[in-house]
């Protein structure tokens, strides 16, 4: 096997090319999709692969506690470099872990605070939508059984009925796909490999382009979406405190310009195949061995390691 | 009024609803905090509804009140730490106002119920650097370029020559 148990590692890099294009070629809801499962496969294969890294590691500690069937000379053939990628991959694996949990953590935290902030004040919930008085403007979809929208009356009020009608099926879109899902899957992807960070951004960007679509269906009219979407980042951006914790780098476009240019254009086809630009094609194909070759590679490291885990444990 | 019992200490208070002894010292050392049944009580019954709970029974007083008179009619019997530790917590979130009277201090509401949602939420939301990975938002930050571009945009939207806006057709 020699470097090709390491290549998981790296395979994330080909997702790169469809992450940059999903963009502009693949309606949102496939591209959320496709992006989401290529991410989550790629990390799992490239946790798999530190994994099998980690036992050959461990192996080699002086004075471990494991039994001798960790290290058999067989997988030490199969990992090059053994000594150095094994104590490597002890330290990543281990920050990977860390980093997913507490992922998690803060991801249930967050979720069951703002919950108990509600709960606090059923006055404010109508249905499924709480409009909090304050005067930051802030719209947010939080996710439950049953999910709430959270609108705040600045927000409200600096749009008009059609918008807010807009801006509340905007959230509710995410809400009823589940889109906090695709946004875990994605960050905890990315936890698991840096690598996977350009696709997590661009998961993000599709939710929100996803629910835009969702809004327009519902309210009858993109353009109405575009405006509202437009209206509240002006409104917002001109609320002091907002902008302030967020570094001003000049960036290209950021994603609030390209929402509402991609809505001001007209709609993408709902369809992977056949495909709508041969870049995207191209991207997408990339994606697919790339994901393809690191599921090949893990699954060889798998069936390697639970071999090494039977012979290890008496059981 | 109930101000008569600043002295009362609430570790000597006998243990609730089987709630077992805390391991706490001795009860002849009297602890500076002395919140041992308030705080196992806040856990109970969730932080967040007895706040609620104090504010409505502040904003019924219409006007300045004592935390005894806010202890007196509160439901259940709370202890007196207690309501001023979640009369301290409201005066943090600026949901409530004091002034001192005499040796002791009176409690004006300043916030409702939704108000100090509101409060928590925002706190919620600030304390979490990355929460747009958590919860999706409808509007993410602009950069300074993005304000422009997006007044182009929304020129562009609003051009007069719209095929069809059910704003003016469906009359708003």
């Amino acid at each position: 096997m020699g470097v090709f148990v390491c290549l998981p590692l790296v395979l994330p890099l080909t997702a790169l090319p469809i992450a940059r294009l999903a963009e502009q070629h693949l309606h949102p809801r496939i591209a959320t999709r496709l992006l989401a499962v290529v991410g989550a496969l790629l990390a799992l294969c490239s946790t798999l692969c530190l994994g099998l890294l980690m036992v050959v590691g461990t192996a080699q500690l002086p004075g471990n506690p494991l039994p001798d069937g960790w290290s058999d000379p067989e997988v030490r053939e199969a990992v090059p470099y053994e000594e150095k990628a094994g104590i490597v991959a002890i330290g990543a694996l281990a920050a990977v872990l860390v980093a997913c949990g507490w992922t998690v953590c803060r991801h249930l935290r967050l979720r069951i605070v703002a919950r108990r902030a509600l709960a606090a004040a059923p006055s404010v919930v109508s249905g499924d939508v709480a409009v909090l008085p304050d005067p930051e403007p802030y719209a947010y979809a939080l996710p439950g059984s049953p999910g709430r929208v959270i609108v705040s009356t600045a927000m409200a009020e600096c749009l008009d009925a059609w918008e807010r009608r807009a801006l509340i099926a905007h959230e509710r879109a995410h809400l009823a796909a589940r889109h906090h899902r695709y946004l875990l899957a994605a960050q905890l992807a990315a936890r698991a490999n840096p690598f996977l960070l350009p696709l997590r951004t661009a998961v993000s960007f599709s939710t929100e382009r996803w629910a835009d679509e969702e809004a327009a269906c519902a309210v009858g009219d993109r353009r109405v979406v575009a405006v509202a979407v437009g209206k509240a980042a002006l409104y917002s951006h001109r609320a002091p405190d907002v902008s302030a914790g967020f570094a001003a780098f000049a960036a290209p476009a950021g994603p609030v310009p390209r929402r509402v240019e991609a809505l001001l254009a007209p709609v993408l086809p709902v369809r992977l195949w056949p495909p709508s630009s041969a870049h995207a094609a191209l991207a997408a194909l990339v994606a697919t061995v790339g994901t393809a070759a690191s599921a090949l590679s893990s699954l060889n490291a798998t069936v390697t390691l639970v071999g090494i885990l039977h012979a290890a444990t008496p059981l | 009024m109930d101000s008569a019992r600043p002295g009362h200490p609430p570790d000597n208070e006998p243990p609730r609803d089987g709630v077992p002894a805390p391991a706490d010292p001795p009860s002849g050392a009297v602890l500076p905090g002395g919140m041992g049944a308030g705080s196992r009580r806040l856990r109970r019954r969730g932080q967040g509804e007895l706040e609620s709970q104090v504010l409505a029974v502040l904003r019924s007083a219409n006007g300045p009140a004592t935390a005894g008179w806010v202890q007196e009619h509160l439901e259940g019997d709370l202890a007196y730490t207690t309501v001023i530790t979640i009369l301290s917590r409201l005066y943090a979130k600026s949901a409530v106002t004091r002034s001192r009277e005499g040796r002791s201090y009176t409690w004006t509401s300043v916030s409702d119920e939704a108000g100090l949602a509101a409060l928590r939420m925002r706190r919620v939301l600030d304390g979490e650097r990355d929460r747009d990975a958590v919860l999706a938002r409808f509007i993410s930050a602009l950069s300074p370029g993005d304000e422009d571009r997006l007044r182009a945009l929304l020129a562009r939207a609003d051009a007069p020559d719209d095929p069809y806006n059910p704003r003016d057709t469906e009359g708003m």
